[in-house]
């Protein structure tokens, strides 16, 4: 390194000082961004704990009457919407990892010298603004599109059927919108992967099927993990895919935490809603850090 | 030893991965060519034509300049911010060891895991009980506040990656903490600062919902979108679309010949210097 | 009003008047004063909004907003809902410039988007909005409208009879007419195969999953309780109650595609919907798009509807948003907006106007309709706000969220 030369001419500088800055460095680095967290996220997060229990209506205003039994209500008026949440988002988080294991897989270890066109061509699309996306998706799943009509054509969709506004659309859009969340953990795990020991084991007369069974997954493990979270968790609170390419049958728990906010103005039903949500995303993230530590989780979230 | 089972195998790997990287594609294919569709109505989904008319008048629409000029903006002045504020943690975290760093780790990456609907009503409700207006400002702090997360952990990722032997040994040298991070820690850091401005400005760019929830007057690029699409997305918004992936593209081969360079440039250091190198 | 002194508010104080804890934030807003720590501190001893209901009652008879310079007036009105080659009439003969935003696209969305900042008594940086009747209803009775002086808009004296004593706003003292409009059926009778002729024709089974309707309920419902012989201006709760959940039963059997707001158009110009309920300016335009589509306004009766130029709380420039209301009131200003937005037009004189031009638009019912349409069209219900809100919220759980 060229500057390491120049940075190492000895300089003289009380020892004690020195050591006395050291403890209060680490906390003035940390301060102002732990300050922003803590006012605009910590702050506000707990705050919908006491919004959630406020009643009222929204033209003559709210007050804080701790009324608990909001949180029976909600998850009883709107369990549909939740358990449709967890379905779409389980679905959508298989089909990436069904998509997205084998295309990292193959950039990791057999794309050679495109592997880096790969990384490109798999980011590349998210450069673009996701409700543009989305909106494009709208166009090419329209009734009479020839997407739509090839598939009825060799009868995978019956005739009067159709694929915009259907659950497969939703899906399909929470999938596309999802998948980079899962391929670049993936990707950065199985690339970090020692290849000696699949070559060892093979040596050892290991079939290639058990190499891959017995160390390649193993130790692709962390990232398949953290890919299911990072894309199950966003998954579950999407309102756009199913705002753009559902109906209201397709309406998962999000749609519904934006419409009592935005729409209807039931603040307190809202606020338990997302507070549930919160609660029930901090148990994930809790198990996973327990199962595999947060460094693994939060390092693969962008790796 | 490549069995045809193997090339087999890795052929029909191939095609999966093509095919994947297609899927991607296909809604950037429809973005790109409907920005050159000769559109006669309000609409812009059935191919009418080609045309150069959008691509010669982008700002043709009524708000979307000024809806585009807003969101360059707000990313660039939330990734200044993200950046500085998440560098100076990520080092904290990384570089020293103190009481309460574990908890700071934690609360770091959990604005990341929380979905986007959560953090837009609970920053929403927040501001109004601050009486802050809604406007460009709230968009700063909303969009700083979930961009630092991805910052501290890409600069913590190449931090952990660095030799922190060269570091010790500036200091030993007695270069003081101040000296050696701006000489050593920063200049090797470049790359993932690079990396990490990239991202940020990126998800700035094309945040949505927290937006929709906290930007009261103010319009951005996504929400001039949104609102659009109600009536029929305009093609400029496919011309801009376009454009900014232009730009990624260039940009990111840039970075790519960069760091090409940089690293031809490290393995001649390496070679010449192998005591450095370690 | 905001200009109300700080010294005059202490002395009530003092006095012992009443004062409720809204006026007291917006008496505090308007003077200045710390209005951060001032409503954090009021909003963490209540709720997430005010928790008084108490309405200020507005004296409208002696509203005065002098001459004075009006800078920049900030518009926000629905899309595509204005010709804007008449702006730079009004910024010239006004000296002053208009920001012209298309961000009104919902009622309860953009209410919601503005409400706490009026909750608390501040402006919220706009000097005109465009509320459908019962919305524009609504921030009257909440006291977040400023009274017209009429004194500056002359030309109101073109507003069409029929729309001068609306119940929500007897007099027009707060509101004009922006633009007029009817919610009935638009449909591509190729897809359908069949001339329509009521919102009964929605139901037809032949027709499912390619039917949409508005997520809100005041249409919807509206014109299903004319399609059972309900007349909707008088509908009671219960009636409109058991036309939503007429709605429902149709929604469960998976005949209604999507509850929609403006995004409607999309879909229906795209063929994914054959018939919908939709509005009358929205169909003309759409013809462009797809030339087969045809607007219907059901023999059963359809709904009519303005949206309302109001001046909300905290505008800048009340004078300026008055000019521009008297410019649009100019027959000549109303018929280039007319001719663009092919809404039913309020304003007196614009239908001669644009017979010398364009006679067929002249012509065209759904922007001059005759007395027999006009016959056909009903308002929407009026109810009490809780009455209205339990049906917006039956409503919402229909449409899913």
């Amino acid at each position: 390194m060229s500057s390491s030369g120049e940075a190492a001419a000895p300089r003289s500088g009380g020892w004690l000082t020195l050591r006395r800055r050291k403890s209060l460095l680490p906390l003035a680095l940390v301060i102002p961004g732990l300050l922003w967290l803590i006012l605009f996220y910590a702050i506000p997060i707990v705050s919908q704990l006491w919004i959630s229990l406020q009643t009222g209506n929204p033209d003559d205003g709210f007050a804080q009457t701790w009324n608990w039994a909001i949180y029976g209500d909600s998850i009883s008026e709107y369990s549909e919407q939740m358990l449709r949440s967890l379905q779409y988002a389980g679905t959508a988080t298989i089909a990436c990892l069904i998509i997205g294991f084998p295309l990292a897989y193959f950039m990791a270890f057999k794309a050679g010298r495109w592997r880096n066109l790969f990384l490109l061509l798999v980011i590349l699309p998210f450069f673009t603004s996701l409700i543009v996306r989305t909106v494009a998706w709208q166009t090419i799943l329209t009734d009479d599109s020839w997407i739509t009509n090839a598939l009825k054509t060799v009868g995978l969709l019956p005739q009067d059927g159709r694929l915009l506004a259907t659950s497969f659309a939703v899906i399909a859009g929470i999938t596309y919108n999802f998948l980079p969340f899962m391929v670049l953990p993936l990707y950065a795990s199985l690339e970090r992967m020692d290849r000696t020991l699949v070559e060892a084991a093979t040596d050892l007369y290991a079939s290639r099927w058990t190499a891959f069974r017995k160390i390649t997954l193993p130790l692709a493990g962390p990232g398949i993990f953290a890919g299911v979270l990072l894309t199950f968790i966003p998954a579950i609170g999407d309102y756009i895919n199913a705002q753009l390419l559902g109906t209201s049958q397709q309406y998962m728990i999000g749609n519904v935490i934006q419409s009592q906010y935005l729409v209807v103005r039931e603040y307190p039903t809202a606020a338990a809603l997302s507070f549930i949500m919160m609660v029930v995303v901090l148990i994930i993230i809790a198990a996973a850090a327990r199962l595999i530590g947060t460094k693994k989780l939060s390092e693969a979230a962008v790796a | 030893m490549r069995t045809p089972f193997d090339r087999l195998r890795d052929g029909l790997l191939g095609v999966w991965s093509l095919g994947a990287v297609v899927f991607l594609f296909v809604p950037i294919f429809v973005i790109v060519l409907f920005s050159f569709n000769d559109n006669q109505g309000r609409f812009n989904f059935t191919w009418q034509g080609f045309t150069l008319r959008h691509w010669a008048d982008p700002f043709g629409v009524e708000g979307l300049q000024q809806a585009f000029v807003t969101s360059l903006g707000l990313a660039a002045l939330t990734t200044i911010i993200a950046v500085i504020l998440g560098v100076c943690v990520a080092l904290a975290l990384v570089r020293h060891k103190w009481r309460g760093r574990g908890a700071t780790g934690g609360l770091v990456f959990l604005p990341l895991a929380t979905p986007e609907v959560v953090l837009g009503a609970a920053l929403l409700g927040w501001f109004l009980t601050l009486g802050l207006i809604r406007g460009f400002v709230t968009l700063v702090i909303a969009h700083v506040m979930f961009t630092l997360g991805y910052v501290v952990i890409t600069i913590r990722a190449r931090l952990e990656g660095m030799d922190v032997h060269i570091e010790e040994a500036a200091m030993d040298l007695g270069a003081n903490q101040w000296t050696t991070l701006r000489k050593i820690t920063l200049p090797l850091l470049a790359p993932g600062i690079a990396a990490a401005s990239l991202l940020c400005f990126a998800i700035s760019i094309d945040d949505f919902v927290v937006s929709n929830f906290n930007a009261g007057q103010t319009v951005t690029f996504p929400l001039f979108v949104y609102g659009a699409a109600r009536q029929g997305v305009p093609p400029q918004v496919n011309v801009l679309a376009t454009a900014m992936l232009l730009f990624v593209v260039l940009l990111m081969f840039v970075n790519l010949g960069f760091q090409r360079r940089s690293a031809r440039r490290q393995n001649r250091e390496m070679e010449t210097t192998p005591a450095l190198g370690l | 009003m905001p200009d109300e002194s700080l010294d005059h508010f202490f002395d009530r104080l003092v006095s012992g008047e009443p004062i409720s804890r809204r006026s007291v934030l917006r008496r505090m807003a308007a003077s200045g004063i710390a209005v951060g720590s001032a409503s954090a501190f009021l909003a963490a001893c209540g709720g997430v909004e005010g928790s008084s209901s108490n309405k200020e009652e507005v004296d409208t008879s002696n509203v005065n907003h002098p001459k004075a310079p009006i800078g920049t007036l900030v518009f926000s009105n629905w899309p595509l809902y204005i010709d804007e080659k008449v702006i730079p009439g009004w910024e010239k003969a006004n000296d002053a410039k208009m920001r012209y935003l298309e961000d009104y696209n919902d009622n309860e969305e953009f209410y919601a988007k503005v409400r706490q900042e009026l909750e608390q008594g501040q402006g919220i940086g706009r000097d005109l909005v465009a509320p459908t009747d019962w919305m524009a209803g609504r921030w009257i009775d909440q006291g977040y409208a400023i009274p017209i002086d009429k004194k500056n808009v002359p030309n109101a004296k073109n507003l069409l009879p029929s729309l001068q004593n609306p119940p929500f706003d007897k007099n027009r003292d707060f509101t004009l007419p922006w633009q007029s409009g009817i919610t009935g059926i638009g449909y591509d009778p190729t897809k359908t195969g069949r001339k329509l002729n009521s919102i009964n024709d929605l139901f037809d089974p032949a027709f499912k999953g390619r039917v949409s309707m508005f997520s809100e309920w005041r249409d919807s419902a509206g014109l299903v309780m004319l399609g059972q012989g309900v007349d909707s201006s008088k509908a009671t709760k219960a009636q409109c109650s058991a036309a939503i959940e007429k709605i429902n039963e149709e929604n469960e059997k998976g005949q209604i595609r999507r509850f929609t707001g403006n995004d409607y158009t999309k879909d229906l110009a795209a063929g994914n919907l054959w018939a919908c309920v939709a509005w009358s300016g929205d169909l003309v335009q759409l013809k462009a798009d797809n030339p087969n589509l045809e607007f219907l306004v059901p023999d059963d009766g359809g709904m009519s509807w303005s949206d309302n130029m109001l001046i909300p709380q905290g505008a800048k420039t009340p004078y300026g948003a008055e000019t521009f209301m008297n410019y649009v009131y100019d027959p000549v200003a109303a018929g280039v907006i007319a001719e663009y937005v092919n809404y039913f037009c309020p304003v007196d004189g614009v239908q001669e106007l644009v017979a010398k031009k364009n006679p067929e638009l002249a012509k065209n019912q759904l922007i001059f309709p005759d007395q027999a349409t006009l016959d056909k069209l009903y308002s929407y219900p009026s109810l009490s706000a809780a009455d209205e809100r339990e049906l917006t919220a039956q409503m919402q759980k229909v449409t899913g969220a």
